[in-house]
């Protein structure tokens, strides 16, 4: 075993997602925080290193992470700003690996919490007035239906995977506890086909919602989990890239970061796709799931949607695919978004994902995905391999 | 356009210097970023060179000339868009190198299809003020 394997996952929590709650991402911290400290057995004062992930809804507040130590009476000695969305859980377990090896911290959490259905304060400035809002493109969904429309231009791209990509991600969620209300019924073809086109292909049913919620992650080194006696996973790999193709005016759009970072990722861990149990992918949209499974190997270049539709994608089938309903199906709580694919991960790995318990959980691939920017893919794309 | 429709003026010069790109607009040119170490141009204007990493940047007119790389049809409301539903929003690559996002003007959006020459045209934020747009070729 290599002596950078050596830190775990050794706990983990996620509240409820909730739409228009009401409640501040203090709040939901607090409740994840509480939740993990009061199963994990960690009294709060033994945590020593925090990671929070910038919510949209505190974000006018540059001293978030400061306020977030205070709010949950914390004296964290190492302290780090999860900027990276999406990203920011699996970035931010990354990141607190390094410190407890560097000596920084002994015991961190990495907390992501927002609530944007309740407050948006942000406000991302930059070139977004001049460039981006007059032309019409306000938010993510038209940069979606651009990206899409090149790569079905290039490779085509079928309605029927990206409806089997949301259908079975609908199925999954209809098990947790903790998605959002409103997705708890099953989703039909006909439902997905007939739903409302927003921006040219993109439907509604292929995007998440904003929501709000929280999670939260225990790491550690394995010793310490150990003593303790509580359960584990060792992420075995991580990666990341931020803007891809950054210094170039005209790069393929349909190649993102994890073409970077995917064969990265495999050598670290030592695995290849066909060693990934279950694959947790960052899903804002469904076409960003099926380029990850081209990305990540798990089909050749421009084949995602007949690999969709020739694949058992269920937690019962060849390659699971977000076992909790993902951020489509379970609802996007801000940018406390890439913990909830991490922590039904963990939680499948742990055994607790009780009627979608996947049968042979001994390794997940969850990524993160962070930030639109202009006219290409995604700002971060960030994986991390887990091993059980 | 009827005068109900909105279409807000930014404020240049707030995140870079875009005053070049706003007065060329009005005398109906457009004009972009352009690198002077490396001839090459990029959009949206950056504060250094995206090639480089210098400052040695200058704004220069382009031809507007150029084909559709990617296309959509916003059909959600949202600042800026009231009235203007259904929304032909593409990616142009130009023919200097350089992409852009903007609207296609005078043709139903259902007929914008990728690999379309486009040329430049003018479409008007509020108080007359001139924006770029496309035009299919």
């Amino acid at each position: 075993m290599s002596a950078r394997s050596n830190i775990v996952i050794a706990g983990y929590s996620e509240t409820k997602v909730v739409f228009r709650s009401g409640r501040s991402a203090y709040d939901f911290a607090g409740e994840a925080f509480a939740s993990l400290l009061e199963h994990t057995g960690v009294a709060k004062d033994e945590v020593d290193g925090l990671s929070v992930t910038l919510a949209l809804s505190e974000a006018s507040n540059p001293f978030f992470t400061v306020y977030m130590a205070d709010a949950l009476g914390l004296t964290p000695r190492w302290l780090n700003a999860g900027a990276i969305g999406g990203c920011s859980a699996t970035g931010g377990v990354a990141r607190a690996a390094s410190a407890i090896r560097d000596g920084m911290c002994r015991i961190a959490v990495v907390l992501s919490s927002d609530a944007p259905s309740t407050a948006w304060r942000s406000n991302y400035g930059a070139y977004r007035s001049e460039f981006q809002d007059p032309p019409g493109v306000q938010g993510p969904p038209a940069t979606f239906g651009l990206l899409m429309s090149r790569y079905k231009h290039q490779y085509g791209l079928s309605s029927e995977a990206l409806g089997k990509i949301a259908i079975t991600q609908r199925q999954h969620a209809l098990t947790n506890v903790n998605a959002l209300d409103k997705f708890k019924k099953p989703l039909t073809m006909d439902e997905y086909m007939n739903s409302r086109i927003i921006a040219d292909p993109l439907r509604i049913l292929d995007c998440v919602m904003f929501c709000d919620g929280a999670n939260a992650f225990l790491v550690m080194s394995e010793e310490d989990a150990l003593t303790r006696g509580l359960k584990m996973v060792r992420p075995k790999a991580y990666a990341e890239v931020t803007n891809y193709a950054g210094s170039e005016s005209c790069p393929d759009i349909t190649e993102s970061g994890f073409w970077m970072i995917a064969p990265e990722l495999y050598r670290k861990a030592g695995l290849g796709p066909e060693d990934i149990k279950m694959f947790q992918p960052y899903d804002d949209f469904t076409i960003a799931v099926l380029m990850q499974m081209e990305a990540f190997g798990f089909c050749g270049r421009g084949q995602g949607s007949r690999y969709v539709l020739d694949t058992d994608l269920s937690y019962q089938g060849m390659l699971p695919l977000n076992t909790g309903g993902g951020q489509i199906s379970a609802g996007q709580p801000g940018l406390a978004s890439g913990g909830l694919n991490l922590a039904e991960a963990v939680r499948q790995m742990f055994g607790e994902a009780g009627a979608r318990q996947v049968q042979d959980p001994r390794t997940a691939l969850v990524t993160g995905i962070g930030v639109i920017p202009y006219g290409r893919n995604w700002g971060t794309s960030a994986a991390m391999i887990l091993e059980a | 356009m009827s005068d109900a429709v909105r279409r807000p003026v930014p404020k240049p010069d707030v995140y870079v210097s875009t005053k070049p790109f706003w007065e060329g607009a009005q005398a109906r040119r457009l004009v972009l970023q352009f690198c002077k170490d490396t001839n090459r141009f990029q959009h949206f204007p950056r504060p250094v060179s995206i090639y480089t990493g210098s400052r040695n940047l200058e704004w220069r007119e382009v031809s507007g000339k150029g084909q559709v790389y990617a296309c959509t049809i916003v059909r959600v409301l949202g600042p800026g868009v009231e009235g203007r539903l259904p929304l032909s929003v593409v990616t142009v690559e130009l023919d200097e190198g350089v992409r852009m996002i903007a609207n296609i003007i005078g043709s139903d959006p259902e007929e914008v299809k990728i690999g379309h020459r486009v040329a430049l045209a003018w479409d008007q934020l509020d108080g007359d003020i001139l924006y770029p747009a496309f035009k299919l070729a």
